[in-house]
């Protein structure tokens, strides 16, 4: 290091230490770096995992989700009974429960945010993932009962999701519309103090909080003051972790991970259990995407394995499966059914099934060019993927055209019947539950954007979710994994893993990842200075 | 002077209107469904039809147009279809960072423009011209983002002297000072090419005038001479220049704001756009619009003051 | 406003006063010398050249497929793989630099000659028709106070993001001031009395605005050409950086300047090695167009 470097370095640590004056008393509010907002933080009213990431630290649920993304443990409830034919589900409370103003949380409170998700009259996005209400009662002050209609299996896990929080009534019948805009009022570890939209969203620490899940070393909450700060150039992001302007992110490029981890004081882990899968679907009704040879030759010529690495930079997992192998339910016998990966027979299963190529090099079959549109959201890494999976096709002789929009208008454009194709990530806990939001045929035109629509499917997807026997539930959700896979409905491509990065001045931060929230309760984080 | 200023406001009204008018064109043409966005993406069909019953998008066109005009007079610009928050609040919380932002630019930029096209015209010809002139020019022909990201790579990352993270507080703050360097380096970086070369062109103009000849015939120094009588009336082409730029600048403040990640208003704008939430984007649209047409009013006065032949136009 | 549109014209005929049409055809030939004699001018015209030829030429100059990436072998360094390394989906940097010039000249010639040519209607017939004079620059004046990143954001809304998007938002955000150089030009040749004497000869309005008017302002015209070629690339190049430029694989400077910016601080060469070309276009055609406007400002010279 020569003189004028060491001179340059020397102000900076001065110009840093008066630029954030740090005194003994106070520590600086753990800052964690995202790069998109949410539109809102109503748990019944988004959709996002912008919202859900958050969410988790602001309410609680009455379940929680261990680390291996399987297993259920106590959140508000202390434990739970589910009746024989699996239509009655009972929650005993635990008692010491307040929410942020103070008050004690009751049994109401529980039903009324519980109903408040379920009843349709509300139009939340995700009241269906509450299953087929019958009645939510309380019965005493510590104990709600949930009764459905029908048996539904996924219930416990859509209950830990943050679409099924206790949030405080009085609240939300204040604020109405601005519930979750301009204020709050939950039982989570953490508060609400002021959200300003697309910049930062500040939470303080719930003062009555002792009652986090047991998946936590520390039920309570260590640090002061939280503020998510939305960066949304992602270069900016990463020198802002490197420069410690901020503290936590896992929305850090994969291309800086390495360099990352080699920096010292640097924490940078992996959760191995994250499911966030990316993927390929056709609409199976549109003229090319329509044609099953199409499908799986585009399976068997698109490289998953390159681009697992070279766009993820060596750090994403290919997608051996329709589902990925880590979630609940995953089916081996239907992931052998899975093309591999082999260009030379895609191109001939595509002449075999009278696909030829013409002298552009492009296949055509009763005058119908082998070309279809693909959509998806701009992002950091679906020009890539789409990229390179372009340059693969060309190579056997189709043509994918691709058209991505930006994150906020994508979700109009992917309800149109305008695309072939679609490439989408999305976080999912139970291999009943993916299946069901995207290929039940109730569900189209969104999300089952495939327009997949299959009495056996839809049978076998009912009996998955009524099911109240576990290896029934597995053999049903299986014999869909088989369906879909061999009609080559999506193209699996990668599993995005989840990497958190924290700078030195913070530990005890574990990876979680349930909905995409990487830091779920944020307990056990501690800050040092 | 005042009869001039308010037939100058009377003209900006009809095209304040047109503005507004083809903003809610614009809009409305976007073939983005605003209730499937507030839906979101595994909203079933149903829902969606709810939703755009609840927000009035289920109306004729006209009287979506008459009705926002209407609440528009009443200063009610409506509330965001994404999150609720009131146009005015938001529009409220931005300007005043973007302003923020464009001051801090302009106050280094335009002095130091002008002392480059003056030094430049009272040295024509020389390498100290040509060195400055090639200055200007080549910081009018670098994208925005590209100095941007290049100041953060330099003083932010490899030499980490300045935050580069968004707006730290008011810039009259040590904080908030040093976090709008970086930016304000950034926005003014384009701005200063066009004053310099404004100048010098005008300054150089101004020098061939007869009243300037006068002055050189009278044995005044050349130095005199640019001072005293050729840079006083060459700034007057440079302020209109500098009024018509804003427009220029603005769309680098929308970039430069992505960038810094400033909560300023081209942001806002862009993501209303974006996201088709229409009553953010026409709010943004006629702030900024008003914003452009109020500072060419001001130059338009300022003008007259400087030059008083136009006063009788 | 008005008085701005007025300033502006009066800046034109300052800078240019309208030369007469004898004038104009003698000085041609000294306007070339003239620009010859500059030597950033000419180093601008040879690189102008240089890039346009590129550009045309650039299917059979590059060295490999544009398309054609290869995923073992992305963000090469340049020497270590191609002379100027690869980019992120391991497709041969010179190949794509090539292209995009091609697809980025393309987009800009494009919207400056449509632009211009509505503008410049625009201009001429407010200047020879004073009655609509009024409205049409009222009109102009609406379409300037409408950012021009804004702009394009919306058009590509409506038309979805790409190339076209593009095209169509920069030609608009040309034409109000295309009108404002045109219509301040052609009012000061307005008043010159060889219009008065076609006009008394009976001379159809078309005939004197392309007999007279047009090739009086085209040097004007041509200044602002030259100088608005550089900004719609820059502009071009912000609405790429915000997603809505040429969409991929299509090879544009500015999408390529802005996509690899992802690798800025590891592979620096994806985002600088376009932006470097960006930069020396506009500078080119920004030096060239200020040498043009010297040469044909009497005042300035020596």
């Amino acid at each position: 290091m020569n003189r004028l470097t060491a001179l340059l370095l020397g102000s900076a640590a001065a110009v840093a230490a008066t630029a954030a004056p740090v005194s003994a008393q106070q520590k600086a509010p753990l800052s964690i770096l995202r790069v998109i907002d949410a539109d809102n933080y109503d748990p019944i009213r988004s959709t996002s995992t912008a919202a859900a990431e958050a969410l988790y630290m602001l309410a609680d649920t009455l379940v929680s989700v261990d680390f291996d993304m399987k297993t259920i443990k106590p959140g508000l409830a202390e434990s739970w009974k589910v009746s024989p034919d699996g239509t009655t589900y009972t929650f005993k409370l635990r008692t010491d429960v307040k929410f942020c103003d103070g008050r004690p949380m009751t049994a109401e409170d529980v039903v009324y945010s519980l109903k408040r998700w379920t009843d349709p009259a509300n139009k939340s996005p995700v009241s269906f993932r509450g299953g087929q209400v019958k009645d939510i009662r309380a019965e005493g002050d510590a104990t709600v009962v949930y009764e459905l209609k029908e048996p539904y299996s996924d219930l416990l896990f859509q209950i830990g999701l943050s679409f099924a929080s206790v949030v405080d009534k009085n609240a939300v019948e204040k604020l109405g519309a601005n519930f979750g805009v301009q204020g709050f009022n939950a039982t989570g570890p953490y508060c609400w103090v002021k959200w300003t939209p697309r910049q930062e969203l500040v939470m303080k620490k719930n003062p009555h909080y002792t009652w986090g899940p047991p998946i936590y070393k520390d039920p309570k909450p260590q640090i002061d003051e939280i503020v998510w700060k939305i960066i949304p150039e992602s270069n900016t992001l990463m020198a802002a972790i490197q420069a410690k302007q901020a503290d936590v992110t896992y929305y850090m490029p994969y291309i800086a991970l390495d360099t990352m981890q080699r920096m010292p004081g640097m924490q940078v882990q992996r959760q191995d259990n994250y499911i966030y899968d990316i993927f390929m679907g056709f609409k199976v009704d549109k003229p090319v995407a329509s044609e099953g040879v199409i499908r799986e030759a585009v399976n068997m010529a698109v490289n998953k394995d390159a681009i697992a690495k070279a766009i993820f930079f060596g750090k994403g997992q290919t997608l051996p499966a329709l589902l990925n192998a880590s979630v609940l339910d995953f089916d081996k016998d239907a992931a052998a059914k899975m093309p591999k990966y082999d260009p030379a027979a895609a191109a001939k299963l595509l002449d075999a099934a009278g696909w030829k190529a013409g002298a552009d090099g492009l296949r055509e079959k009763d005058g119908k060019k082998a070309t279809f549109t693909v959509y998806g959201i701009r992002n950091d890494v679906n020009p890539r993927i789409t990229e390179a999976m372009q340059a693969d096709l060309r190579k056997v002789g189709i043509d994918m055209k691709i058209q991505l929009w930006d994150a906020t208008v994508a979700w109009g454009k992917l309800a149109t019947q305008e695309f072939d194709a679609f490439v989408m990530a999305y976080p999912y806990v139970t291999a009943t539950e993916a299946l069901n939001l995207y290929f039940n045929s109730r569900q189209a035109p969104t999300p089952n954007r495939m327009n997949w629509k299959d009495a056996k499917t839809d049978e076998m997807l009912k009996a998955a979710a009524t099911a109240v026997d576990a290896d029934k539930r597995k053999q049903a959700i299986g014999a869909v994994q088989a369906q879909l896979t061999e009609a080559n409905v999506w193209v699996p491509l990668v599993s995005q893993p989840l990497w958190v990065v924290s700078g030195d001045r913070v530990e005890g931060v574990r990876a979680h990842g349930v909905y995409g929230a990487g830091l779920y309760k944020g307990l056990d984080i501690k800050l040092k200075r | 002077m005042l009869r001039h200023t308010l037939q100058r406001l009377l003209l900006a009204l009809p095209v304040l209107l047109g503005v507004l008018l083809l903003g809610f064109l614009l809009m409305q043409v976007v073939p983005t469904d605003p209730a499937q966005v507030r839906a979101g993406p595994t909203a079933t069909q149903d829902i969606v039809e709810a939703i755009r019953r609840d927000l009035g998008l289920d109306q004729p066109l006209w009287k979506q147009f008459l009705i926002y005009v209407g609440r528009l007079l009443q200063g009610d610009l409506g509330v965001s279809i994404i999150n609720n928050v009131p146009v005015v609040q938001e529009l409220g919380n931005t300007i005043g960072p973007t302003l923020e932002l464009m001051v801090a630019s302009l106050i280094w930029a335009i002095p130091l423009g002008i002392a480059m096209g003056t030094v430049g015209a009272y040295f024509r010809g020389s390498i100290l011209d040509r060195a400055i002139m090639a200055v200007s020019v080549a910081g009018v022909s670098l994208p925005v983002f590209f100095l941007g990201l290049a100041l953060i790579w330099l003083l932010g990352f490899k030499y980490p002297l300045l935050p580069f993270t968004g707006r730290m507080g008011p810039f009259w703050t040590w904080d908030g000072f040093l976090a709008i360097i970086l930016p304000a380096i950034t926005l003014g970086g384009v701005f200063v090419g066009p004053v310099a070369r404004m100048t010098r062109s005008s300054v150089l103009d101004v020098l061939g005038a007869d009243h300037v000849r006068t002055a050189r015939a009278k044995g005044l120094t050349e130095r005199a001479v640019v001072m005293r009588h050729a840079l006083r009336n060459a700034l007057v082409p440079v302020v209109t220049l500098i009024g018509l730029q804003i427009g220029f600048l603005l769309g680098g403040a929308v970039v430069t704001e992505t960038v810094f990640s400033w909560p300023g208003i081209g942001r806002l704008a862009v993501g209303a756009i974006l996201s088709s939430d229409l009553p953010m984007a026409q709010g943004t649209i006629i702030v900024l619009s008003l914003g452009f047409i109020l500072i060419n009013l001001a130059v338009d006065v300022l003008y007259a003051v400087l030059d008083p032949r136009v006063r009788g136009a | 406003m008005s008085s701005v549109t007025q300033t502006l014209a009066k800046g034109q005929a300052e800078s240019l006063p309208a030369p007469t049409t004898e004038d104009f055809i003698v000085r041609r030939p000294s306007v070339l010398r003239m620009l010859v004699s500059d030597v950033g001018a000419c180093i601008s015209l040879v690189l102008v050249v240089l890039v346009i030829a590129g550009a045309i030429l650039a299917p059979w100059l590059a060295p490999s497929d544009p398309y054609g990436g290869d995923l073992a072998n992305t963000l090469k360094a340049p020497g270590e793989m191609g002379l100027l390394g690869t980019d992120g989906q391991g497709r041969d940097m010179i190949t794509r630099l090539l292209f995009g010039l091609r697809t980025t000249l393309l987009m800009g010639f494009a919207s400056v000659v449509f632009g211009c040519a509505l503008g410049g209607l625009v201009g001429f017939v407010a200047a020879y028709y004073t009655r609509v004079s009024g409205l049409l620059m009222r009109l102009m004046d609406v379409l300037l106070s409408f950012p021009a990143i804004l702009f394009g954001l919306a058009i590509a809304a409506i038309f979805g993001p790409g190339l076209t998007a593009v095209i169509i938002a920069l030609s608009i955000a040309t034409v109000p001031l295309m009108a404002r150089v045109v219509r301040g030009s052609a009012i000061v040749v307005l008043q010159q009395d060889y219009i008065e004497s076609a006009r008394s000869l009976g001379m159809s309005d078309a005939r004197i605005i392309f007999k007279y008017l047009l090739p009086n302002c085209l040097s004007a015209i041509f200044v602002f050409v030259t100088l608005r070629f550089g900004q719609v690339i820059l502009l071009g190049a912000a609405l790429s950086f915000l997603g809505l430029g040429a969409q991929p694989p299509t090879a544009e400077l500015g999408a390529m300047a802005a996509d690899g910016r992802n690798f800025l601080f590891f592979a620096p060469h994806v985002s600088v090695l376009p932006s470097l070309v960006i930069f020396v276009v506009v500078l080119a055609f920004n030096v060239l167009g200020d040498a043009l406007r010297d040469a044909l400002d009497p005042k300035l010279r020596k």
